[in-house]
């Protein structure tokens, strides 16, 4: 190693963003050379000097922060650049602003528009901004103006109705396993910790499946994982669990996949432990991937 | 909740900010302000330090938290909400930065009698009862390490607040400014090569 790449490597080193393979190069320069040594001691001076500029948000602002933005959400007098009008209006822009991206339902633009009037607007124009609101979800599907300044909104209602019942019920059953195919991330986490219980059922079992292999969100993967832990042993829920350890960039359900995978020994799953035990960064599936090859016999790195 | 709790690992799965976020995304309230209280003030803190001035980072704390309330029903679960808040604050923090650039300003510094001070460090000794020589030197070394962190461009200034500051990982980093681990590294290496210009004969 040359002094001048040492010299571009130590403020990485410094905060610890090199990989070991680099840090041990370094390190065994700075023993040998004085002036990059000089170098690593004029970083830790400049670290110190840093520090010492660092602010902390006094308390008091920090409460005064939270008071401002509070009365601005809540309507309140003490921010007059951002009162409710305004932000309304901006809430509004945004919105028609993402209309070609935008499929949510009314229940969402609900939150930016008569969230900020709900708690203050009484009498009759609330009334009726949420009667034609909350009983339906609603799409907008065009908007135009006309010439006397009017704005003409062409708008989809559908209505909502609420069923209830328990989980044994066949209906309820299926609707939660169509939540758990939702667009909304929330929804899909609820039904799938709903029928993470019920994995005894082959629908719900693909289902579970399904949603740990390719559903988007972390927290419903994990429930699904949950799920399976039951059918750890099951032939297919390990083909699953192997993809979810290979690649799933999650490191706590990688640490749990491969709990569950090496409880019991598995011979056909020696090739993608010897393969993963190549590549994966996190310590503590690597040692469990490392210790289950060693009690099968297998050896660690692959020929 | 421990105040920088919000830039770990740990609270980016953190449950009970999921469910805080979802009551939020339902209307909730008192779920939303709940919500702030978990990040605001590591919020703040980026704010202050990037700029220099409680008066900008009280703008800067209401405008991101206005823009988190109006969008927070965009928010999907696929990145962290550590992650997506911090994309605005940046967003917001960067804006500021490059309008000060334009206008050639540089808010936290004030002329005296023994030249440029950081008008922070002005503040901060009105608390201090520090002894004269070192007040001095204290101001000059400010004041340089002002004027060095005000050659950085935007975006290497801001990356290397949030690893020198806020602790955050080079990966983390990247992710909130929408470019590499790579690119957020070279950041950070020219942001330290050219403070070690600037400050090389006082530290």
């Amino acid at each position: 190693m040359t002094c001048e790449s040492a010299l571009a490597l130590i403020p990485l080193y410094h905060y610890g963003e090199l990989t070991p393979e680099r840090e041990d190069w370094l390190e065994a320069h700075l023993h040998e050379c004085g002036s990059c040594s000089q170098a690593m001691d004029r970083q830790r001076a400049l670290t110190r000097a840093l520090d010492r500029r660092e602010l902390q948000a006094p308390p008091l602002l920090v409460e005064d922060c939270r008071a401002d933005l509070m009365a601005a959400i809540q309507g309140g007098a003490r921010a007059p650049s951002h009162g409710p009008w305004t932000l309304f209006l901006e809430a509004l822009g945004a919105t028609f602003a993402g209309l070609g991206r935008m499929r949510q339902p009314l229940a969402a633009a609900a939150l930016v528009g008569l969230g900020f009037f709900g708690a203050r607007l009484t009498g009759s124009k609330a009334a009726t901004a949420g009667n034609a609101v909350q009983p339906a979800y609603t799409t907008v599907r065009s908007i135009s103006t006309t010439g006397s300044g009017r704005v003409e909104i062409a708008v989809d209602d559908t209505t909502r109705r609420v069923v209830s019942g328990g989980l044994d019920d066949p209906g309820i059953q299926q609707l939660v396993l169509a939540g758990s195919r939702e667009d909304n991330p929330a929804v899909r986490v609820e039904s799938v910790d709903l029928l993470k219980g019920r994995a005894a059922s082959g629908e719900v079992r693909d289902a579970l499946v399904n949603a740990l292999a390719h559903d988007a969100n972390p927290a419903v993967r994990m429930k699904a994982l949950e799920g399976l832990k039951a059918l750890a042993g099951d032939a297919q829920v390990r083909q699953v669990l192997a993809q979810a350890l290979i690649k799933d960039d999650n490191d706590v359900i990688r640490m749990q996949a491969v709990d569950l995978l090496v409880a019991q020994r598995d011979d056909s799953m020696v090739g993608v432990l010897q393969n993963l035990v190549q590549h994966e960064d996190n310590h503590y599936v690597r040692l469990k991937v490392e210790k289950a090859l060693k009690d099968m016999n297998a050896s660690v790195g692959t020929f | 909740m421990p105040q920088d709790a919000a830039g770990t690992v740990g609270a980016r799965m953190n449950p009970q900010v999921d469910s805080l976020i979802r009551a939020a995304q339902r209307g909730d309230q008192d779920a939303f302000e709940q919500l702030v209280r978990v990040y605001d003030q590591s919020v703040l803190r980026l704010a202050m330090n990037l700029l220099r001035s409680p008066e900008d980072a009280r703008d800067v704390y209401q405008e991101a938290f206005l823009r988190v309330y109006r969008n927070l029903h965009a928010f999907r679960f696929d990145c962290s909400f550590h992650t997506w808040l911090y994309r605005i604050v940046t967003n917001i923090c960067l804006d500021q930065l490059r309008k000060r650039k334009v206008r050639k300003e540089e808010a936290s510094v004030v002329e005296t009698s023994d030249g440029p001070v950081d008008r922070m460090d002005l503040f901060e000794e009105e608390h201090a009862a520090a002894d004269p020589e070192r007040v001095t030197w204290n101001r000059q070394l400010g004041s340089r390490i002002e004027s060095a962190l005000s050659g950085l461009t935007p975006r290497e200034r801001m990356v290397f607040e949030l690893r020198h500051y806020q602790g955050l990982r080079l990966r983390a980093i990247g992710d909130i400014l929408g470019t590499t681990e790579e690119a957020a590294k070279n950041c950070l290496f020219r942001a330290t090569q050219k403070m070690r210009g600037v400050l090389g004969d006082l530290v």
